[in-house]
């Protein structure tokens, strides 16, 4: 009995996120009928996947122990070069993709060495980079959105692969991704290395300048995909997209079990934190609740599930 | 002219400056093949950084390393691990959340595919390798913040043993060891030395050295002050060079306990940590507390300073009840309590000496709410003057400051409010001869004032020295208890590590 | 663990409390419509989404209101949501004319009927759009403006949020009148985004660099006001404001003279002939593809 216990506390402590996530379907769904069928969990999925790719770039960068508060501004600049690559200039669709993804890993990139070389402060240097990429996206569009893509563009925001829209597709390959490489890298080890402990990682020989320019590069990466993909899902590119996108997905990661410290957690978990606040909205939304209200409601609900996240693993650590 | 090629390493003429401060000057250090070398010296003597120049951290500003006989660059701590040269380091170094296995092969994974997918199953076989020679049942795959501390100190032995090294440095190994675990890291040290690796062992139990290092080199201030066979020396020459002059007694004990008793516990339990404890304390007594690493010592001490809360049990001061809920009330009632982990949990390391001296008391000293900074300085000035704490002036940060000055200046804060009745958690751990001896001095000062003391300490010698009276805790428990007269080390090691009650 | 499950069981309950205190029993009974508002953090917006309740309400529908907060991507989802809640029609006020389009594509394609409501959209099917006819509000503006100043002088126009049809139509319909008065002249167009903050920070730095203003016109009165704010503190008298909304503050401005007037919108009577519309075009009525809601000038 008494090891029983302990390997469900174990189980907890692991998978507590998934629990909550759990718990909140299971509770949605005995209030409407409407929130199990297939087409709004699909809806759910698309809902939440942007979200959700952004937070895990963003897991990245707190796993080391640093955060990227630029995304947002990322999400909008990528969206909005490569639409207007392809609009403005006549790019073809992949060039002005792959172009747009270089200069937003371009950006992460300069986060990175504003870190690492400039000795600034993670919030500091990519807060300042937040409003740079704000900035370049307001100039680039001049305020104004930019739209007529064509539908091979959309075809990445709005198609779909059998029942999958295509952007949930992406959301599982870069999980995947992310995965194998926090798990089964060297760099993936690495990063949780310098979370846990700097000195130590750069006692060992590990080149701790370049695993952090990395993570922030990941970052910026899965920003500016979000951002094509947001894009491509509003069939236009808005100047002002992913503002507060940021906070989401700092959101996501802490809800998802990843430590803000750092050297702590996982992409997996930060997906299933994502899902829950991407159901709670669905949920509240089917639920007929007053758009005031579901503020409340949801910041409740995320101090609650930040509190069952720390018990489960406070519960172990006494045992 | 000496013979070099003698030595796997020396270091010749080594100066190595910080902003004001001259650490090394022209410090020569020499170490054979195959020997157990001690490196000693006073905090600030600078051992430390001595051995971070060999592990590559820092680089000197002159003079030359040689390895086997060549001239060597040691630029980065990869080269030193490349060179053959391991590093444990005093402070423990290991990354928590990830398991045992990652944390002795990081930086030196197994990999495979492209260099840079990790063999897992590789590692951890080598893992488990590496931790068998050293008799540790651990799971390599277990994460290092789920192991006891004295579990990590040997995961940072088997971390140093990977690497194949030639020389091994070991920074103050012991300090967070029990007696049987210390026994089993010098086991495995004797069979490296026989394997002709040599180690280099900077320990401030001067007991420790005499009993494994073949020789030693003392350093004082920056400088080279001798380098001897150990067995032509005797404690109290060591301890002579280390500090530069005559101690005296290390013990000072003038006072005799009163006879009226300011604490009295009964009954007190929490959990698993602690069992029906019962024990007083009277006026001017110092009550030594001994027992393993582990045992419930620090947990009796918070439970009873209010911080952790117990199950049950009553506490009396000056024979009346109280219920002590928060380290505030305590401190009300005239407790003080010096923490063991002074870093963490006692000082504010990026504040100024006067700051951390004043800060319990900066109420006293304010009107509506601003503290009268010239007061405040004049009060620290005094502490600092009366405590011999040495700092250029009030406003340095303490965490410029060497370790047993730092332990003043929080020694200073607690005399700040008169407590009647002051509970010291290892209060000379990992500070030298010189500041120990003054700490003892003060014990017996305060003891002599009234103040009750409780003095928890793994040291024996220092708890026997000191102490009127000790109580031994296993697992929680009291198992013994001697006065003055009656105790000795094999005494306590019987009731800490075999348990069985022990009649006085 | 006992502990555990007792957080377990608060959370449970938390959540069932939550859902049940919002969560009316669904009933399938009368219509259902679906209403997206780009904004409830706005006066206009929220008038606007009373008067639809209030139309509903007597017309015996169901209305489930959302909010995108500004932001074009929780508009997706929401719209999505009330789709995946299968309402029988979608009232739709777009925060961006673009990026409303697929989510209306989505509602064309679950056959749900789709009215847009005071700004229109750039593309999908819409059976009506119901909006103030805000080029005529911006020519009553201007000429106004014309005959408070005689026919000269400098001007400042802020404009609303870029793309947006209400801003476009209110700056074409006073740019029309200006442009034919050659005696006057906008000196300094800026966006302040519909919101007062800027309204005041964009005026002061105009403020700033014109030493000579006459009149400013903002397409609508968050903006007005907080040039008015600015002006005030800056000291500059003499310029005649003309805001955009009629919102109560506005009005209470125009009363005590500080604002020359105001267009009155009427967000309640839009909210309610978009629903009265949508109703009809439900229950077989036909509907005009654009309905025109009458404006006024409020003046002192």
């Amino acid at each position: 009995m008494h090891l029983k216990e302990a390997d469900l506390k174990d189980f907890l402590r692991k998978y507590s996120v998934a629990m909550i996530l759990l718990i909140m379907i299971i509770a949605l769904s005995l209030f409407s009928w409407r929130f199990l069928r297939p087409s709004n969990l699909i809806n759910i999925s698309l809902q939440t996947s942007i979200v959700a790719i952004v937070a895990i770039g963003m897991t990245f960068t707190i796993l080391t122990g640093g955060i990227d508060l630029s995304v947002g501004s990322v999400v909008a600049l990528s969206g909005a070069l490569a639409s207007g690559f392809i609009v403005r200039n006549g790019f073809p669709l992949y060039s002005a993709i792959t172009l747009a993804l270089l200069i937003g890993v371009g950006i992460g990139m300069l986060n990175g060495l504003l870190i690492v070389k400039g000795n600034i402060p993670p919030f500091v240097a990519t807060l300042a980079v937040m409003a740079i990429a704000r900035g370049l996206t307001l100039v680039y569009t001049q305020g104004r959105p930019i739209s007529g893509m064509g539908d091979d563009f959309v075809y990445w925001g709005s198609g779909k692969i059998g029942l999958l829209p295509v952007p949930v597709l992406i959301l599982i390959i870069v999980l995947i991704l992310s995965y194998i490489v926090l798990r089964h890298t060297q760099f993936g080890l690495y990063v949780y290395a310098i979370g846990g402990n700097e000195e130590t990682a750069r006692l060992a020989g590990i080149n701790n300048d370049r695993s952090k320019i990395s993570v922030y590069m990941i970052s910026s990466f899965t920003a500016s995909l979000a951002g094509i993909l947001l894009t491509a899902r509003l069939w236009s590119a808005q100047p002002n997209a992913g503002v507060g996108l940021e906070l989401e997905a700092i959101a996501a990661t802490v809800l998802g079990g990843t430590s803000l410290m750092g050297g702590y957690g996982g992409t997996g978990g930060t997906v299933a934190g994502a899902f829950i606040m991407g159901v709670l909205a669905n949920g509240l939304n089917l639920l007929e609740i007053s758009a005031y209200s579901q503020r409340v409601i949801k910041g409740v609900i995320f101090i609650l599930a930040v509190m069952f996240d720390i018990y489960t693993k406070k519960e172990k650590k006494k045992g | 002219m000496i013979d070099k090629k003698k030595y796997i390493l020396s270091l010749e003429n080594i100066r190595k400056t910080f902003p004001g401060v001259t650490a090394l000057d022209n410090v020569t250090f020499r170490a054979e093949a195959g020997e157990i070398h001690a490196l000693v010296g006073e905090n600030g003597a600078g051992k430390s950084t001595l051995m971070k120049i060999i592990a590559g951290i820092y680089s000197p500003d002159n003079g030359s390393i040689r390895l086997g006989g060549n001239i060597v660059e040691i630029s980065s701590p990869g080269k030193a691990q490349s060179l053959g040269i391991g590093m444990i380091h005093q402070e423990l170094a290991l990354v928590p959340y990830l398991t045992v296995g990652q944390n002795i092969y990081l930086g030196r994974e197994p990999h495979r595919y492209l260099k840079a997918f990790i063999d897992w199953k590789k590692l951890y076989n080598m893992a488990e390798e590496q931790l068998g020679a050293l008799k540790l049942e651990v799971d390599p795959k277990t994460f290092v913040i789920d192991i006891p501390i004295a579990q990590q100190q040997m995961v940072e032995v088997a971390k140093a043993l990977s690497i194949n090294a030639k020389i091994i440095i070991m920074d103050e190994p012991t300090s967070a060891l029990t007696d049987k675990e210390t026994r089993i890291l010098f086991g495995v040290m004797r069979s490296l030395k026989e394997q002709g690796i040599t180690i280099i062992y900077i320990s401030h139990r001067l007991e420790e050295i005499f009993e494994i290092a073949d020789r030693v080199t003392v350093l004082r201030d920056g400088l080279h002050i001798a380098t001897s066979l150990i067995s032509d020396l005797s404690q109290d020459d060591i301890v002579r060079m280390m500090v530069g002059r005559e101690l005296g007694d290390l013990y000072p004990k003038n006072t005799i306990p009163q006879e009226n008793c300011i604490l009295e516990v009964k009954n007190l339990s929490s959990g698993k940590l602690l069992k029906d404890i019962n024990f007083h304390l009277n006026k001017g007594e110092v009550l030594g507390i001994s027992g393993l690493i582990g045992a419930g010592r620090t947990e009796l001490a918070r439970a009873i300073f209010g911080i952790d809360s117990f199950d049950s049990g009553e506490i009396f001061i000056d024979g009346t009840k109280v219920s002590i809920n928060s380290p505030g009330e305590a401190i009300r009632m005239g407790l003080g309590f010096l923490t063991e982990d002074r870093k963490e949990q006692g000082l504010f390391m990026g504040m100024s000496v006067r700051e951390n001296i004043t800060i319990g008391v900066l109420k006293k000293f304010s009107t509506f709410g601003f503290p009268s900074f010239r007061k405040l300085k004049i009060l620290a000035g005094k502490f600092i003057k009366q405590m011999n704490i040495r700092t250029p002036n009030v406003n340095q940060k303490v965490k410029n400051l060497s370790g047993g000055n730092q332990q003043k200046v929080l020694i200073a804060r607690w005399l700040n409010l008169n407590p009647g009745i002051l509970i010291l958690d290892e209060p000379t751990r990992g500070i030298d001869v010189g500041a120990k001896a003054e700490i003892y001095a003060l014990i017996d000062r305060l003891a002599g004032e009234g103040v009750g003391i409780i003095l928890i300490s793994s040291e024996l010698p220092e708890i026997i020295g000191i102490s009127d009276r000790i109580i031994v805790i296993r697992q929680g428990e009291i198992t013994g208890e001697f006065t003055r007269e009656e105790v000795t080390q094999d005494k306590i090691m019987q009731c800490a590590a075999a348990g069985g009650r022990y009649a006085s | 663990m006992k502990k555990f499950f007792s957080f377990l069981m608060i959370l449970l309950l938390v959540i069932s409390t939550v859902t049940f205190a919002g969560g009316k029993k669904e009933d399938n009974e009368g219509l259902t419509l679906g209403l997206s508002l780009s904004t409830l953090n706005n006066p206009f917006f929220v008038s606007l989404k009373e008067g639809a309740e209030a139309k509903a309400a007597e017309l015996g529908a169901k209305l489930i209101i959302v909010d995108s907060q500004d932001d074009s991507s929780k508009e997706a989802t929401n719209i999505e949501d009330l789709i995946q809640k299968g309402v029988d029609a979608l009232l739709i006020n777009p925060t961006d004319a673009d990026a409303i389009v697929p989510s209306i594509k989505k509602a064309n394609a679950a056959g749900i009927p789709v009215f847009t409501i005071d700004r229109g959209a750039a593309g999908g099917d819409v059976v009506s759009h119901i909006a103030s006819d805000n080029v005529a509000g911006g020519k009553m503006a201007a000429e106004y403006m014309v005959e408070l100043l005689g026919g000269k002088g400098k001007i400042v126009e802020l404009e609303g949020i870029a793309g947006t049809s209400a801003a476009r139509d209110r700056g074409k319909g006073f740019n029309e009148v200006i442009s034919a008065n050659s005696g006057l002249s906008v000196v300094a167009k800026q966006t302040a985004n519909f919101n007062r903050a800027e309204g005041l920070s964009v005026f002061e730095n105009i403020l700033q660099a014109q030493p000579e203003i006459d009149g400013v016109f903002a397409h609508n009165d968050e903006m007005i006001l907080g040039a008015l704010q600015a002006a005030e503190a800056a000291g500059r008298t003499g310029i005649v404001f003309i805001g955009f909304d009629a919102v109560d503050d506005a009005v209470n401005a125009v009363k005590s003279g500080k604002l020359a007037a105001t267009v009155a919108q009427q967000p309640g009577e839009i909210g309610s002939l978009g629903v009265e519309a949508a109703v009809k075009s439900l229950s077989g009525g036909s509907v005009e593809s654009s309905i025109p809601v009458p404006l006024a000038l409020v003046t002192k």
